[in-house]
Protein backbone atom coordinates (compact mmCIF):
# COMPACT_ATOMS: atom_id res chain seq x y z
CA UNK A 1 0.00 0.00 0.00
CA UNK A 2 2.80 1.95 0.69
CA UNK A 3 4.56 1.47 -2.63
CA UNK A 4 1.50 2.28 -4.38
CA UNK A 5 1.04 5.53 -2.35
CA UNK A 6 4.67 6.61 -3.48
CA UNK A 7 4.15 5.99 -6.77
CA UNK A 8 1.39 7.89 -7.29
CA UNK A 9 2.98 10.93 -5.48
CA UNK A 10 6.00 10.53 -8.37
CA UNK A 11 2.74 10.42 -10.74
CA UNK A 12 1.44 13.44 -9.58
CA UNK A 13 4.46 14.88 -8.89
CA UNK A 14 5.74 13.85 -12.41
CA UNK A 15 2.44 15.58 -14.16
CA UNK A 16 3.17 19.17 -12.30
CA UNK A 17 6.41 19.55 -13.62
CA UNK A 18 10.37 19.52 -12.40
CA UNK A 19 12.17 22.32 -11.37
CA UNK A 20 16.24 22.25 -11.28
CA UNK A 21 18.29 25.03 -10.70
CA UNK A 22 20.45 26.66 -13.46
CA UNK A 23 24.08 27.13 -13.22
CA UNK A 24 25.34 30.26 -13.10
CA UNK A 25 27.67 30.54 -16.57
CA UNK A 26 27.56 29.18 -19.68
CA UNK A 27 24.33 27.34 -20.32
CA UNK A 28 23.50 25.08 -23.81
CA UNK A 29 19.96 25.08 -24.42
CA UNK A 30 19.11 22.60 -27.03
CA UNK A 31 22.03 21.53 -28.89
CA UNK A 32 22.98 25.27 -30.57
CA UNK A 33 22.22 28.06 -27.93
CA UNK A 34 23.91 29.00 -25.33
CA UNK A 35 22.92 31.04 -22.65
CA UNK A 36 25.41 32.75 -20.40
CA UNK A 37 23.55 33.70 -16.83
CA UNK A 38 24.44 35.18 -13.44
CA UNK A 39 22.11 34.91 -10.05
CA UNK A 40 19.59 32.33 -9.22
CA UNK A 41 17.74 31.04 -12.15
CA UNK A 42 15.40 28.33 -11.72
CA UNK A 43 14.66 25.70 -14.59
CA UNK A 44 10.87 24.63 -14.99
CA UNK A 45 9.80 21.93 -17.28
CA UNK A 46 5.85 21.13 -16.85
CA UNK A 47 3.36 20.09 -19.83
CA UNK A 48 2.35 22.40 -22.28
CA UNK A 49 5.25 24.56 -22.52
CA UNK A 50 7.14 23.08 -25.37
CA UNK A 51 9.01 23.82 -27.50
CA UNK A 52 9.88 26.22 -25.04
CA UNK A 53 11.67 25.95 -21.87
CA UNK A 54 10.72 28.50 -18.85
CA UNK A 55 13.39 30.08 -16.57
CA UNK A 56 12.37 31.77 -13.77
CA UNK A 57 14.31 34.16 -11.13
CA UNK A 58 11.20 35.25 -8.67
CA UNK A 59 9.15 32.19 -9.32
CA UNK A 60 6.83 31.17 -12.32
CA UNK A 61 3.64 33.67 -10.91
CA UNK A 62 5.91 36.34 -11.07
CA UNK A 63 8.60 35.95 -13.57
CA UNK A 64 9.37 34.07 -16.59
CA UNK A 65 12.17 33.90 -19.20
CA UNK A 66 10.54 31.96 -22.08
CA UNK A 67 13.79 30.44 -24.33
CA UNK A 68 13.52 28.80 -27.35
CA UNK A 69 15.82 26.99 -29.16
CA UNK A 70 16.49 25.47 -32.63
CA UNK A 71 12.64 25.70 -33.29
CA UNK A 72 12.71 23.78 -36.55
CA UNK A 73 10.00 24.65 -39.54
CA UNK A 74 6.19 23.24 -38.46
CA UNK A 75 6.48 23.38 -34.97
CA UNK A 76 3.63 23.62 -33.00
CA UNK A 77 4.26 26.55 -30.33
CA UNK A 78 2.94 25.68 -26.83
CA UNK A 79 0.44 23.30 -27.57
CA UNK A 80 -1.98 23.24 -24.25
CA UNK A 81 -4.12 20.39 -25.27
CA UNK A 82 -4.55 17.95 -27.57
CA UNK A 83 -7.27 19.67 -29.25
CA UNK A 84 -4.52 22.86 -30.34
CA UNK A 85 -2.14 20.41 -31.23
CA UNK A 86 -4.54 19.40 -33.94
CA UNK A 87 -5.76 22.58 -34.64
CA UNK A 88 -2.01 23.94 -34.95
CA UNK A 89 -3.00 27.10 -33.99
CA UNK A 90 0.97 28.73 -33.51
CA UNK A 91 3.21 27.07 -36.12
CA UNK A 92 6.87 28.18 -36.76
CA UNK A 93 7.77 28.78 -40.17
CA UNK A 94 10.93 28.96 -41.89
CA UNK A 95 9.87 31.57 -44.44
CA UNK A 96 8.37 34.18 -41.46
CA UNK A 97 9.47 37.43 -41.61
CA UNK A 98 10.11 39.30 -38.65
CA UNK A 99 6.64 40.64 -37.67
CA UNK A 100 4.98 37.46 -38.29
CA UNK A 101 7.49 35.63 -35.36
CA UNK A 102 6.36 38.61 -33.02
CA UNK A 103 2.74 38.25 -34.34
CA UNK A 104 2.89 34.62 -33.25
CA UNK A 105 4.82 35.07 -30.24
CA UNK A 106 1.94 37.20 -29.17
CA UNK A 107 -0.48 34.52 -29.93
CA UNK A 108 0.98 32.44 -27.58
CA UNK A 109 0.83 35.06 -24.92
CA UNK A 110 -2.34 36.17 -25.69
CA UNK A 111 -3.80 32.82 -25.73
CA UNK A 112 -5.18 32.56 -22.39
CA UNK A 113 -7.39 35.78 -22.90
CA UNK A 114 -4.65 38.04 -21.59
CA UNK A 115 -4.31 41.45 -23.81
CA UNK A 116 -0.79 42.02 -25.27
CA UNK A 117 0.19 45.68 -26.51
CA UNK A 118 3.56 45.90 -28.53
CA UNK A 119 5.79 49.03 -27.73
CA UNK A 120 8.19 48.78 -29.66
CA UNK A 121 9.81 46.50 -32.43
CA UNK A 122 13.24 46.94 -33.77
CA UNK A 123 16.35 45.53 -35.45
CA UNK A 124 18.68 44.02 -32.70
CA UNK A 125 21.88 41.51 -33.51
CA UNK A 126 20.84 38.56 -31.49
CA UNK A 127 23.51 35.21 -31.34
CA UNK A 128 25.45 36.93 -34.18
CA UNK A 129 22.62 37.09 -36.73
CA UNK A 130 20.50 39.63 -38.26
CA UNK A 131 18.12 39.48 -35.22
CA UNK A 132 14.87 41.75 -33.71
CA UNK A 133 14.11 42.97 -30.44
CA UNK A 134 10.27 44.10 -29.01
CA UNK A 135 9.24 45.49 -26.01
CA UNK A 136 5.30 44.58 -25.13
CA UNK A 137 2.83 45.23 -22.40
CA UNK A 138 0.12 42.89 -21.61
CA UNK A 139 -2.48 42.44 -18.87
CA UNK A 140 -2.62 38.55 -17.27
CA UNK A 141 -6.18 37.41 -17.61
CA UNK A 142 -6.02 35.17 -14.62
CA UNK A 143 -5.21 37.37 -11.98
CA UNK A 144 -5.36 40.95 -14.13
CA UNK A 145 -1.53 41.30 -13.46
CA UNK A 146 -0.28 44.51 -15.74
CA UNK A 147 3.21 43.05 -17.12
CA UNK A 148 5.93 44.28 -19.28
CA UNK A 149 8.09 42.21 -21.43
CA UNK A 150 11.20 42.15 -23.70
CA UNK A 151 12.18 39.72 -26.32
CA UNK A 152 14.78 39.05 -28.81
CA UNK A 153 15.48 36.45 -31.52
CA UNK A 154 16.71 35.38 -34.44
CA UNK A 155 16.45 32.66 -37.46
CA UNK A 156 19.63 30.95 -38.40
CA UNK A 157 19.55 27.50 -40.95
CA UNK A 158 16.00 27.97 -40.76
CA UNK A 159 15.56 27.34 -37.24
CA UNK A 160 13.69 29.76 -34.55
CA UNK A 161 16.02 30.68 -31.24
CA UNK A 162 15.08 33.23 -29.06
CA UNK A 163 14.25 34.95 -25.47
CA UNK A 164 11.18 36.42 -24.27
CA UNK A 165 11.62 37.80 -20.69
CA UNK A 166 8.09 39.42 -18.70
CA UNK A 167 7.41 40.37 -14.71
CA UNK A 168 4.97 42.85 -13.40
CA UNK A 169 5.37 46.10 -14.76
CA UNK A 170 5.82 47.49 -11.06
CA UNK A 171 9.50 46.63 -8.94
CA UNK A 172 9.97 43.05 -10.82
CA UNK A 173 10.23 44.12 -14.45
CA UNK A 174 12.52 47.26 -13.66
CA UNK A 175 14.20 45.06 -11.38
CA UNK A 176 15.52 42.26 -13.57
CA UNK A 177 15.56 44.44 -17.15
CA UNK A 178 19.32 45.11 -17.72
CA UNK A 179 20.25 41.32 -16.36
CA UNK A 180 17.71 40.51 -19.04
CA UNK A 181 19.90 42.97 -21.84
CA UNK A 182 22.88 41.56 -20.50
CA UNK A 183 21.80 38.00 -21.03
CA UNK A 184 20.77 38.69 -24.55
CA UNK A 185 23.35 40.58 -25.24
CA UNK A 186 25.87 37.53 -24.61
CA UNK A 187 23.82 34.79 -26.68
CA UNK A 188 25.40 32.70 -28.95
CA UNK A 189 24.41 30.69 -31.79
CA UNK A 190 26.67 27.76 -32.77
CA UNK B 1 -48.20 6.65 -1.88
CA UNK B 2 -45.34 5.41 -3.96
CA UNK B 3 -47.79 5.00 -6.84
CA UNK B 4 -49.42 8.48 -6.52
CA UNK B 5 -45.68 9.99 -6.19
CA UNK B 6 -44.85 8.64 -9.40
CA UNK B 7 -48.02 9.25 -11.21
CA UNK B 8 -47.73 13.45 -9.93
CA UNK B 9 -43.92 13.04 -11.08
CA UNK B 10 -45.03 12.09 -14.93
CA UNK B 11 -48.12 14.56 -14.47
CA UNK B 12 -45.40 17.69 -13.76
CA UNK B 13 -42.99 16.12 -16.89
CA UNK B 14 -45.97 16.18 -18.98
CA UNK B 15 -46.95 19.49 -18.01
CA UNK B 16 -43.34 20.61 -18.89
CA UNK B 17 -43.80 19.20 -22.48
CA UNK B 18 -47.25 20.68 -23.11
CA UNK B 19 -45.74 24.42 -21.67
CA UNK B 20 -42.78 23.98 -23.72
CA UNK B 21 -44.95 22.99 -26.71
CA UNK B 22 -47.37 26.35 -26.12
CA UNK B 23 -44.14 28.03 -26.35
CA UNK B 24 -44.01 27.14 -29.89
CA UNK B 25 -47.25 27.55 -31.14
CA UNK B 26 -48.44 30.67 -29.74
CA UNK B 27 -46.55 34.30 -29.25
CA UNK B 28 -45.08 33.76 -25.80
CA UNK B 29 -45.98 35.80 -22.92
CA UNK B 30 -44.30 35.90 -19.71
CA UNK B 31 -44.11 37.42 -16.04
CA UNK B 32 -41.10 38.49 -14.79
CA UNK B 33 -40.51 37.99 -11.01
CA UNK B 34 -40.48 41.19 -8.45
CA UNK B 35 -37.18 42.39 -8.25
CA UNK B 36 -35.14 40.31 -5.90
CA UNK B 37 -34.38 40.65 -2.37
CA UNK B 38 -30.42 40.31 -0.96
CA UNK B 39 -30.78 36.32 0.11
CA UNK B 40 -29.98 35.37 3.55
CA UNK B 41 -26.14 35.12 4.20
CA UNK B 42 -26.53 31.45 6.01
CA UNK B 43 -28.69 30.24 2.77
CA UNK B 44 -26.90 28.67 -0.35
CA UNK B 45 -28.14 31.49 -2.63
CA UNK B 46 -26.74 34.47 -0.20
CA UNK B 47 -23.26 32.37 -0.28
CA UNK B 48 -23.10 32.41 -3.72
CA UNK B 49 -24.29 36.41 -3.83
CA UNK B 50 -21.46 37.05 -1.44
CA UNK B 51 -19.06 35.22 -3.73
CA UNK B 52 -20.12 37.10 -6.84
CA UNK B 53 -20.04 40.59 -4.97
CA UNK B 54 -16.14 39.42 -4.37
CA UNK B 55 -15.94 38.94 -8.42
CA UNK B 56 -17.33 42.54 -8.70
CA UNK B 57 -15.70 43.95 -6.14
CA UNK B 58 -12.31 42.42 -8.27
CA UNK B 59 -13.68 43.04 -11.61
CA UNK B 60 -14.70 46.98 -11.17
CA UNK B 61 -10.52 46.97 -10.62
CA UNK B 62 -9.45 45.15 -13.46
CA UNK B 63 -7.83 47.15 -15.95
CA UNK B 64 -9.40 44.69 -18.73
CA UNK B 65 -12.70 46.36 -18.23
CA UNK B 66 -13.28 48.93 -21.07
CA UNK B 67 -13.55 52.12 -19.76
CA UNK B 68 -15.91 53.74 -22.65
CA UNK B 69 -18.34 55.28 -20.73
CA UNK B 70 -20.95 56.20 -23.90
CA UNK B 71 -20.41 52.53 -24.94
CA UNK B 72 -21.03 51.57 -21.32
CA UNK B 73 -23.93 53.82 -20.83
CA UNK B 74 -25.28 52.60 -24.12
CA UNK B 75 -25.24 49.08 -23.43
CA UNK B 76 -26.52 49.97 -19.65
CA UNK B 77 -29.88 51.50 -21.58
CA UNK B 78 -30.38 48.78 -23.90
CA UNK B 79 -30.37 45.75 -20.70
CA UNK B 80 -32.51 48.56 -18.99
CA UNK B 81 -35.26 48.37 -21.30
CA UNK B 82 -34.79 44.72 -21.70
CA UNK B 83 -35.26 43.79 -17.98
CA UNK B 84 -37.82 46.63 -17.37
CA UNK B 85 -38.70 46.42 -13.50
CA UNK B 86 -35.01 44.73 -12.48
CA UNK B 87 -33.24 47.34 -14.18
CA UNK B 88 -31.51 49.22 -10.76
CA UNK B 89 -30.23 45.77 -9.81
CA UNK B 90 -28.54 45.58 -13.50
CA UNK B 91 -24.66 46.02 -13.91
CA UNK B 92 -22.93 46.06 -17.10
CA UNK B 93 -19.19 45.41 -17.26
CA UNK B 94 -17.80 44.99 -20.60
CA UNK B 95 -14.77 42.77 -20.54
CA UNK B 96 -11.81 43.58 -22.90
CA UNK B 97 -10.88 39.49 -23.99
CA UNK B 98 -11.71 37.85 -27.63
CA UNK B 99 -13.90 35.28 -27.54
CA UNK B 100 -17.76 35.22 -27.77
CA UNK B 101 -19.15 35.30 -24.24
CA UNK B 102 -21.90 36.89 -21.93
CA UNK B 103 -22.73 35.75 -18.34
CA UNK B 104 -24.94 37.52 -16.12
CA UNK B 105 -24.95 36.57 -11.89
CA UNK B 106 -27.46 35.91 -9.52
CA UNK B 107 -26.29 39.50 -7.95
CA UNK B 108 -26.99 41.33 -10.84
CA UNK B 109 -23.56 41.69 -12.56
CA UNK B 110 -23.97 41.27 -16.26
CA UNK B 111 -20.42 40.71 -17.60
CA UNK B 112 -20.19 40.92 -22.03
CA UNK B 113 -16.84 39.90 -23.83
CA UNK B 114 -15.29 42.23 -26.56
CA UNK B 115 -15.27 39.05 -28.85
CA UNK B 116 -19.14 38.61 -28.59
CA UNK B 117 -19.51 42.45 -29.01
CA UNK B 118 -17.01 42.34 -32.15
CA UNK B 119 -19.63 39.59 -33.65
CA UNK B 120 -22.59 41.51 -32.94
CA UNK B 121 -24.18 43.04 -36.38
CA UNK B 122 -26.57 45.22 -34.35
CA UNK B 123 -28.55 46.14 -31.26
CA UNK B 124 -31.19 43.41 -31.99
CA UNK B 125 -28.70 40.70 -32.04
CA UNK B 126 -26.88 42.29 -28.65
CA UNK B 127 -30.57 42.37 -27.18
CA UNK B 128 -30.62 38.96 -27.79
CA UNK B 129 -27.70 38.11 -25.71
CA UNK B 130 -28.15 40.50 -22.92
CA UNK B 131 -32.19 38.80 -22.88
CA UNK B 132 -31.17 35.38 -22.80
CA UNK B 133 -28.84 36.27 -20.08
CA UNK B 134 -31.49 38.45 -17.84
CA UNK B 135 -33.40 35.40 -18.42
CA UNK B 136 -31.24 32.73 -16.83
CA UNK B 137 -30.85 36.00 -13.95
CA UNK B 138 -34.97 36.73 -13.67
CA UNK B 139 -35.32 32.30 -13.58
CA UNK B 140 -32.44 32.13 -11.11
CA UNK B 141 -30.48 29.43 -12.67
CA UNK B 142 -27.43 29.80 -11.11
CA UNK B 143 -29.15 28.71 -8.11
CA UNK B 144 -31.02 26.30 -9.44
CA UNK B 145 -27.37 24.53 -10.55
CA UNK B 146 -25.49 24.88 -7.79
CA UNK B 147 -27.92 22.64 -5.97
CA UNK B 148 -28.30 20.07 -8.68
CA UNK B 149 -24.09 20.34 -8.73
CA UNK B 150 -24.37 19.89 -5.02
CA UNK B 151 -26.82 16.92 -5.38
CA UNK B 152 -24.74 15.39 -8.09
CA UNK B 153 -21.30 15.46 -6.53
CA UNK B 154 -22.84 13.81 -3.94
CA UNK B 155 -24.13 11.16 -6.12
CA UNK B 156 -20.62 11.03 -7.90
CA UNK B 157 -19.19 10.44 -4.20
CA UNK B 158 -21.31 7.31 -3.81
CA UNK B 159 -21.20 5.84 -6.96
CA UNK B 160 -17.46 6.75 -6.99
CA UNK B 161 -17.18 3.22 -4.57
CA UNK B 162 -18.51 0.93 -7.07
CA UNK B 163 -15.38 0.79 -9.38
CA UNK B 164 -16.00 0.80 -12.92
CA UNK B 165 -19.72 0.28 -13.25
CA UNK B 166 -19.62 3.29 -10.29
CA UNK B 167 -17.23 5.64 -13.46
CA UNK B 168 -20.14 4.53 -15.89
CA UNK B 169 -22.59 6.26 -12.89
CA UNK B 170 -20.82 9.24 -12.98
CA UNK B 171 -20.53 9.72 -16.45
CA UNK B 172 -24.16 9.32 -16.14
CA UNK B 173 -24.41 12.09 -13.70
CA UNK B 174 -22.19 14.22 -15.54
CA UNK B 175 -24.27 13.95 -18.42
CA UNK B 176 -27.63 14.81 -16.47
CA UNK B 177 -26.12 17.78 -15.44
CA UNK B 178 -24.99 18.72 -19.16
CA UNK B 179 -29.01 18.31 -20.05
CA UNK B 180 -30.17 20.48 -17.30
CA UNK B 181 -28.21 23.54 -18.58
CA UNK B 182 -29.33 22.81 -22.09
CA UNK B 183 -33.04 23.35 -20.60
CA UNK B 184 -31.77 26.12 -18.68
CA UNK B 185 -30.41 27.55 -21.72
CA UNK B 186 -33.63 26.93 -23.68
CA UNK B 187 -35.76 28.61 -21.35
CA UNK B 188 -33.62 31.53 -21.24
CA UNK B 189 -33.78 31.81 -25.05
CA UNK B 190 -37.61 31.79 -24.58
CA UNK B 191 -37.48 34.81 -22.05
CA UNK B 192 -35.06 36.57 -24.05
CA UNK B 193 -36.97 36.38 -27.15
CA UNK B 194 -39.99 37.60 -25.39
CA UNK B 195 -38.01 40.54 -23.83
CA UNK B 196 -36.76 41.65 -26.85
CA UNK B 197 -39.71 41.50 -28.53
CA UNK B 198 -41.17 43.14 -26.52
CA UNK B 199 -38.57 46.19 -26.36
CA UNK B 200 -39.46 46.38 -30.19
CA UNK B 201 -36.23 44.36 -31.58
CA UNK B 202 -36.91 41.47 -34.22
CA UNK B 203 -36.56 38.30 -33.14
CA UNK B 204 -35.18 36.62 -36.06
CA UNK B 205 -32.04 38.47 -34.81
CA UNK B 206 -31.31 36.32 -32.29
CA UNK B 207 -31.20 33.42 -34.17
CA UNK B 208 -28.98 35.34 -36.52
CA UNK B 209 -26.46 35.11 -33.55
CA UNK B 210 -26.19 31.95 -33.52
CA UNK B 211 -26.15 31.32 -37.32
CA UNK B 212 -23.54 33.31 -37.39
CA UNK B 213 -21.32 31.40 -34.50
CA UNK B 214 -22.35 28.29 -36.10
CA UNK B 215 -20.93 28.97 -39.63
CA UNK B 216 -17.69 30.29 -37.77
CA UNK B 217 -17.17 26.89 -35.69
CA UNK B 218 -17.83 24.84 -39.00
CA UNK B 219 -15.01 26.88 -40.48
CA UNK B 220 -12.71 24.95 -38.44
CA UNK B 221 -11.22 21.93 -40.57
CA UNK B 222 -13.01 18.73 -40.22
CA UNK B 223 -14.98 19.80 -36.90
CA UNK B 224 -18.18 19.76 -35.96
CA UNK B 225 -19.52 22.71 -33.17
CA UNK B 226 -20.27 20.09 -30.63
CA UNK B 227 -16.97 18.48 -30.41
CA UNK B 228 -14.96 21.94 -31.09
CA UNK B 229 -16.14 24.39 -28.68
CA UNK B 230 -17.15 23.08 -24.55
CA UNK B 231 -19.47 25.77 -25.14
CA UNK B 232 -21.81 23.32 -26.87
CA UNK B 233 -21.25 21.10 -24.37
CA UNK B 234 -23.70 23.01 -21.33
CA UNK B 235 -25.36 24.57 -24.67
CA UNK B 236 -27.91 23.43 -26.97
CA UNK B 237 -26.61 22.53 -30.41
CA UNK B 238 -26.14 25.98 -32.78
CA UNK B 239 -28.55 24.60 -35.06
CA UNK B 240 -31.28 23.10 -32.83
CA UNK B 241 -30.97 26.59 -31.38
CA UNK B 242 -31.04 28.63 -34.03
CA UNK B 243 -34.07 26.81 -35.41
CA UNK B 244 -36.19 26.59 -32.04
CA UNK B 245 -35.56 30.73 -32.31
CA UNK B 246 -36.37 31.14 -36.14
CA UNK B 247 -39.58 30.06 -35.05
CA UNK B 248 -40.26 32.15 -31.80
CA UNK B 249 -39.56 34.88 -34.64
CA UNK B 250 -42.25 33.54 -36.75
CA UNK B 251 -44.41 34.38 -33.87
CA UNK B 252 -43.30 37.40 -32.54
CA UNK B 253 -42.85 39.32 -35.81
CA UNK B 254 -41.91 43.17 -36.64
CA UNK B 255 -39.11 45.27 -34.71
CA UNK B 256 -35.94 47.19 -36.19
CA UNK B 257 -32.54 45.91 -35.66
CA UNK B 258 -31.02 49.63 -34.30
CA UNK B 259 -27.71 48.72 -37.16
CA UNK B 260 -26.29 52.05 -37.27
CA UNK B 261 -26.84 52.92 -33.53
CA UNK B 262 -24.67 50.08 -32.77
CA UNK B 263 -22.04 50.77 -35.33
CA UNK B 264 -22.12 54.24 -34.26
CA UNK B 265 -21.34 53.49 -30.42
CA UNK B 266 -18.87 50.48 -31.66
CA UNK B 267 -16.89 51.70 -34.57
CA UNK B 268 -14.05 53.79 -32.56
CA UNK B 269 -12.97 50.31 -30.67
CA UNK B 270 -13.61 47.94 -34.10
CA UNK B 271 -9.73 48.36 -34.52
CA UNK B 272 -8.74 47.07 -30.85
CA UNK B 273 -11.21 44.71 -30.87
CA UNK B 274 -9.95 43.25 -34.13
CA UNK B 275 -6.07 43.20 -33.12
CA UNK B 276 -7.27 41.25 -30.03
CA UNK B 277 -9.08 38.65 -32.30
CA UNK B 278 -6.40 38.09 -34.86
CA UNK B 279 -4.02 37.46 -32.05
CA UNK B 280 -6.56 34.04 -31.34
CA UNK B 281 -4.60 32.35 -34.13
CA UNK B 282 -8.01 30.95 -35.16
CA UNK B 283 -7.84 32.49 -38.51
CA UNK B 284 -10.66 29.93 -40.27
CA UNK B 285 -12.91 31.41 -38.07
CA UNK B 286 -11.85 35.16 -38.03
CA UNK B 287 -11.73 34.98 -41.83
CA UNK B 288 -15.65 33.97 -41.53
CA UNK B 289 -16.20 36.51 -39.39
CA UNK B 290 -14.39 39.11 -41.84
CA UNK B 291 -16.02 38.13 -44.70
CA UNK B 292 -19.13 38.49 -43.37
CA UNK B 293 -18.41 41.84 -41.99
CA UNK B 294 -17.02 42.85 -45.54
CA UNK B 295 -20.62 41.55 -47.02
CA UNK B 296 -22.42 43.80 -44.80
CA UNK B 297 -20.40 46.73 -46.01
CA UNK B 298 -19.82 47.39 -42.13
CA UNK B 299 -16.13 49.44 -41.83
CA UNK B 300 -14.82 47.73 -44.81
CA UNK B 301 -11.31 49.22 -45.32
CA UNK B 302 -10.87 48.35 -41.65
CA UNK B 303 -12.02 44.77 -42.36
CA UNK B 304 -10.26 44.00 -45.42
CA UNK B 305 -6.92 45.00 -43.55
CA UNK B 306 -7.84 42.41 -41.37
CA UNK B 307 -8.63 39.97 -43.33
CA UNK B 308 -5.26 40.79 -45.08
CA UNK B 309 -3.39 40.17 -42.14
CA UNK B 310 -5.10 37.00 -41.29
CA UNK B 311 -4.16 35.90 -44.46
CA UNK B 312 -0.57 36.65 -44.40
CA UNK B 313 -0.08 35.05 -40.91
CA UNK B 314 -1.73 31.84 -41.78
CA UNK B 315 0.44 31.91 -45.01
CA UNK B 316 -0.90 28.81 -46.62
CA UNK B 317 -0.55 28.78 -50.30
CA UNK B 318 -2.07 31.43 -52.12
CA UNK B 319 -2.50 34.03 -49.15
CA UNK B 320 -0.29 36.25 -49.66
CA UNK B 321 -2.09 36.69 -53.10
CA UNK B 322 -5.08 37.04 -51.01
CA UNK B 323 -3.33 39.26 -48.32
CA UNK B 324 -2.02 41.50 -51.49
CA UNK B 325 -5.83 42.13 -53.14
CA UNK B 326 -7.11 43.23 -49.65
CA UNK B 327 -4.33 45.26 -48.34
CA UNK B 328 -5.08 47.39 -51.61
CA UNK B 329 -8.70 47.27 -51.43
CA UNK B 330 -8.28 48.99 -48.04
CA UNK B 331 -5.32 51.07 -49.22
CA UNK B 332 -7.86 52.05 -51.90
CA UNK B 333 -10.77 53.04 -49.33
CA UNK B 334 -12.46 56.36 -48.39
CA UNK B 335 -10.18 55.44 -44.79
CA UNK B 336 -7.18 53.45 -45.39
CA UNK B 337 -5.72 52.26 -42.32
CA UNK B 338 -2.29 53.28 -42.62
CA UNK B 339 -0.96 49.45 -41.57
CA UNK B 340 -2.69 48.31 -44.88
CA UNK B 341 0.82 50.43 -46.71
CA UNK B 342 2.76 48.19 -44.16
CA UNK B 343 1.33 45.09 -45.16
CA UNK B 344 1.53 45.81 -49.02
CA UNK B 345 5.40 46.41 -48.33
CA UNK B 346 6.11 43.18 -46.36
CA UNK B 347 4.06 40.79 -49.13
CA UNK B 348 5.83 43.55 -51.98
CA UNK B 349 9.73 42.63 -49.94
CA UNK B 350 8.72 38.92 -49.86
CA UNK B 351 8.01 39.19 -53.84
CA UNK B 352 11.14 40.75 -54.62
CA UNK B 353 9.47 44.22 -55.54
CA UNK B 354 11.82 46.37 -54.27
CA UNK B 355 10.03 50.03 -55.07
CA UNK B 356 6.79 49.08 -54.59
CA UNK B 357 7.61 48.09 -50.86
CA UNK B 358 9.71 51.09 -50.44
CA UNK B 359 7.13 53.35 -50.98
CA UNK B 360 4.81 51.23 -49.22
CA UNK B 361 6.34 51.21 -46.32
CA UNK B 362 7.72 55.17 -46.48
CA UNK B 363 3.70 55.78 -47.21
CA UNK B 364 3.06 53.51 -43.78
CA UNK B 365 5.74 55.88 -41.59
CA UNK B 366 4.36 59.04 -43.20
CA UNK B 367 1.18 58.42 -41.85
CA UNK B 368 1.79 56.18 -38.83
CA UNK B 369 5.37 57.61 -37.52
CA UNK B 370 5.15 56.85 -33.90
CA UNK B 371 4.13 53.19 -35.00
CA UNK B 372 5.72 50.77 -32.25
CA UNK B 373 7.60 49.02 -35.73
CA UNK B 374 8.69 52.19 -37.36
CA UNK B 375 12.66 51.40 -36.31
CA UNK B 376 12.36 47.87 -38.13
CA UNK B 377 10.66 49.52 -41.21
CA UNK B 378 13.08 52.03 -41.55
CA UNK B 379 15.56 49.39 -41.55
CA UNK B 380 13.69 47.88 -44.40
CA UNK B 381 13.53 50.94 -46.19
CA UNK B 382 16.96 51.39 -46.24
CA UNK B 383 17.93 47.29 -46.81
CA UNK B 384 15.82 48.03 -49.83
CA UNK B 385 17.09 51.40 -51.21
CA UNK B 386 21.01 49.62 -51.03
Amino acid sequence: MKNLLILALAMLLAACGTVRKVESGANLVGERMSIKVDGNWNHLDFPGIKPAQIWTMEGVTIDELLVYSGIRDGQIMHPDSPASEKRKDFVFRKTMQTEEIVSMLEGVLSRDGSTFKLRKLEPYPFGGRKGFRFEYERVRKIDNVQMRGVGFGAIDKEELFALVYQAPRLTFFPRHQSRIETIAKAVSIK
Amino acid sequence: MKRRQLLAAGCACCASVIAGRAWGQAAPDYLAPQRFQRPDLTTDEGGLWAMMDREEKALRRSPLVLRDAKLTTYVQDLACRLGAGHCPDIRIFLVRTPQFNASMAPNGMLQIWTGLLLRMENEAQLAAVIGHEIGHYLQRHSVERLRDIKSRAAAGQVLALFGLAGAIGQLAVLAGSFAYSRDHEHEADRIGAYLMHRAGYPVAESAAVWSNLLDEARAREGEEPSQSSPLFATHPVPPERRDNLAQLAKLMPGGSDGKDRYAEHTVHLLDEWLQDEIKRGQYAESLVLLSRRIAAGSAPDLMRYYRGEVHRLRGMTGDHDLAWNDYQAAAAGAVPPPPAFRGIGLVARQRGQKDEARHAFARYLDLAPDAPDAALIQSYITELSS
